[in-house]
C-alpha cells in the first residue's frame, strides 16, 4: 500500500507522536474511571448538569413537537382528545390501584386494629430533561439536583408505579436508572404469596424476576411491589404486575406508563432502622445530652447505613 | 470580510460537528423511554468514518477526539476508550487515503463495515478484559448491521447535499497543495 509523504517531512513524525500522545490520554482516562469510577461519574454528572439544560430551551418543544406528530393521526382533535383518554386512564387506573390499595389495608386494619404510615415519605417532583441517548442504556435526565436535596438511590416514580433509582446527582439535574436498565436490580414482594424476588433489568420492556423461591406459587396477574430489603428502596410501592413472557420465563409488566414519562416523583426516603442482631435490646431512643457519647463508639458502624 | 479560502476549510469541520452533536441532540430526546428492539444506527461513528474515508483533510484528529468525548460523556459510555479505538482506526484509514481514493463505492462501504465492525469488537474486548458490565453481544451486532446498512444513504445524501465525495487523483485544495 502507498503511504502518502508529507510535502513538509518533520510533519508527519511530529504528527504521528500527537497522535500516540492524545491516543495514550484517552486510554489513561478510561483507565482512570475504571480505577475511580465515583469521581469520574460526578464529573460526568457536573458536565450534563452543565451542558443539558442549557438545551432546555431547544429540546422541550421539539420533545413536544415529536410527540404531537406522534399522537396525530388523521384529525388534528384527535392529538387532544388522545391526550385526555391518556390521562383518564392513567387516573383510572390509579383510582383502581387506590382501591385495591385500600381494600388490603382494610383488611389488615381490621386485623390488627392499628396501622401507621411512615410520615418521612415526601417527594419531590421533576420534568424529564434528556433520556440515556444510547439503546444499551435506560436511564432519563431529571432536572431536578443537589440543589433540590435529590440523592443517590432514591427511588423515583410516576403518578402509579416505581420508574427507577436515581444514580448520579448534580447541582441541577439527576439521572435516573430506569427499572428496564441491564445495571437494575431491586428487591421486590409478590403479592398473593407474599414471596421475595429480585427485580432484574435486561434492556427489554418487561424486566425478568429472579431469585424467586417457588415459581409455582405464583402466577401471572400478581401484583409485584418494592420490598423494601436491604434499606435502599422504601417498601410497598407499586411496581407491576407478573407477566409470563415466551420463554415462560416470569417477567414483570411495569405499571409505570414507560411509553412517556414526563413528571417524575423522586421519594425522599430515609434509611429505616437496622435491626441487625438478633437478640439485642431496642432502646427508645437517647435524649439528646446522652446521646454524645455513646457516638464515637457507633461512628465505625454508621457509614454502611448512610 | 471573510476569506473564501479559509471559510472553505473551516466549513467543513464545523458542519461535521454541527452534524454529529445534532443527531446526539435528537438521541438525547426523551421521545420514547421505552427499550428499542433494533438499535438505530450510531449516526457519529458512522459520520467520522464517512468522512475520514471521503475527505480525511476536513476532520482532523483532535475535532474528531473532541466530538467523540462529548458524545461518550453524553450517552453515559467508559469515557476514553470508544474515543480512543475510533481515533486509531480513522489515523488508520487517513494514512491509507491515497490508496482509499482509487477504489470503487462497494470497496469503499466494504472497508467502512469492516472498520465499524473491528471498533465494535475491540471496544467489547477492552471492556471485557477490565471487567465492565455490557450490553449483550447480538444487540452490539445488530447496530453496526444497522450501521452498516445505513452507510449508502448518507454517503449518498452527503454527496448531494454537501458535495462530499472522494478527491480525484491528483486534485489539489484551495492552497495548491496535494490532498
Amino acid at each position: 500500500m502507498a503511504r502518502q509523504n508529507d510535502s513538509a517531512d518533520y510533519k508527519g513524525p511530529v504528527r504521528r507522536v500527537l497522535i500516540a500522545i492524545l491516543a495514550l490520554a484517552l486510554a489513561g482516562t478510561f483507565l482512570i474511571w475504571r480505577i475511580d469510577s465515583p469521581r469520574v461519574e460526578r464529573f460526568r454528572a457536573a458536565f450534563i448538569d452543565r451542558v443539558v439544560p442549557s438545551f432546555d430551551w431547544a429540546m422541550v418543544p421539539v420533545t413536544r413537537l415529536a410527540a404531537m406528530v406522534e399522537g396525530f393521526q388523521s384529525y388534528a382533535s384527535l392529538y387532544e382528545q388522545n391526550q385526555e383518554l391518556r390521562r383518564e386512564l392513567q387516573q383510572m387506573k390509579s383510582w383502581k390501584e387506590a382501591a385495591v390499595q385500600l381494600e388490603q389495608q382494610n383488611a389488615k386494619l381490621l386485623a390488627q386494629n392499628q396501622v401507621r404510615l411512615d410520615p418521612k415519605l415526601t417527594t419531590v417532583s421533576g420534568v424529564v430533561l434528556a433520556d440515556a441517548g444510547s439503546p444499551f442504556r435506560q436511564s432519563v435526565l431529571l432536572n431536578v439536583g443537589a440543589r433540590d436535596g435529590i440523592v443517590d438511590g432514591w427511588a423515583t416514580m410516576d403518578g402509579l408505579g416505581v420508574v427507577g433509582r436515581i444514580s448520579g446527582v448534580g447541582q441541577t439535574t439527576s439521572r435516573v436508572i430506569l427499572l428496564t436498565d441491564a445495571s437494575s436490580r431491586i428487591p421486590v414482594t409478590l403479592q398473593p404469596s407474599g414471596q421475595k424476588a429480585m427485580l432484574v433489568g435486561d434492556n427489554s420492556a418487561t424486566p425478568a424476576i429472579d431469585f424467586l423461591e417457588s415459581a409455582d406459587d405464583v402466577r401471572p396477574g400478581d401484583r409485584v411491589i418494592s420490598s423494601g430489603d436491604g434499606g435502599v428502596f422504601p417498601a410497598g410501592l407499586l411496581v407491576g404486575e407478573v407477566a409470563q413472557g415466551t420463554d415462560l420465563r416470569l417477567r414483570v409488566r411495569l405499571s409505570a406508563d414507560y411509553q412517556r414519562l414526563e413528571f417524575l416523583r423522586v421519594l425522599r426516603s430515609h434509611p429505616a432502622e437496622q435491626i441487625t442482631e438478633p437478640g439485642v435490646l431496642i432502646p427508645p431512643p437517647l435524649p439528646p445530652l446522652l446521646m454524645q457519647e455513646p457516638e464515637a463508639e457507633t461512628a465505625a458502624e454508621e457509614p454502611e447505613n448512610g | 470580510m471573510v476569506d473564501p479560502v479559509l471559510a472553505r476549510r473551516l466549513g467543513y469541520p464545523v458542519i461535521y460537528a454541527t452534524l454529529c452533536l445534532g443527531f446526539l441532540f435528537l438521541r438525547l430526546l426523551p421521545l420514547s423511554t421505552l427499550p428499542v428492539g433494533v438499535p438505530g444506527p450510531d449516526f457519529v461513528l458512522l459520520l467520522t468514518i464517512l468522512w475520514v474515508i471521503r475527505r480525511p483533510d476536513h476532520v482532523p484528529a483532535p475535532l474528531i477526539v473532541a466530538v467523540l468525548l462529548i458524545e461518550d460523556l453524553m450517552t453515559m459510555r467508559p469515557p476514553g476508550l470508544w474515543t480512543a479505538i475510533v481515533l486509531l482506526v480513522s489515523e488508520f484509514l487517513r494514512s491509507h487515503r491515497i490508496s482509499l481514493r482509487e477504489v470503487n463505492f462497494l470497496l469503499e462501504w466494504l472497508v467502512a463495515s469492516l472498520a465499524m465492525f473491528a471498533i465494535m469488537l475491540v471496544n467489547r474486548a477492552v471492556l471485557a478484559l477490565f471487567v465492565v458490565p455490557q450490553a449483550g453481544l447480538g444487540m452490539s451486532m445488530l447496530q453496526v448491521i444497522v450501521s452498516v446498512a445505513a452507510y449508502p444513504v448518507l454517503a449518498f445524501a452527503l454527496q448531494a447535499v454537501l458535495g462530499l465525495r472522494r478527491t480525484a487523483p491528483g486534485e489539489v485544495d484551495a492552497m495548491g497543495q496535494r490532498l
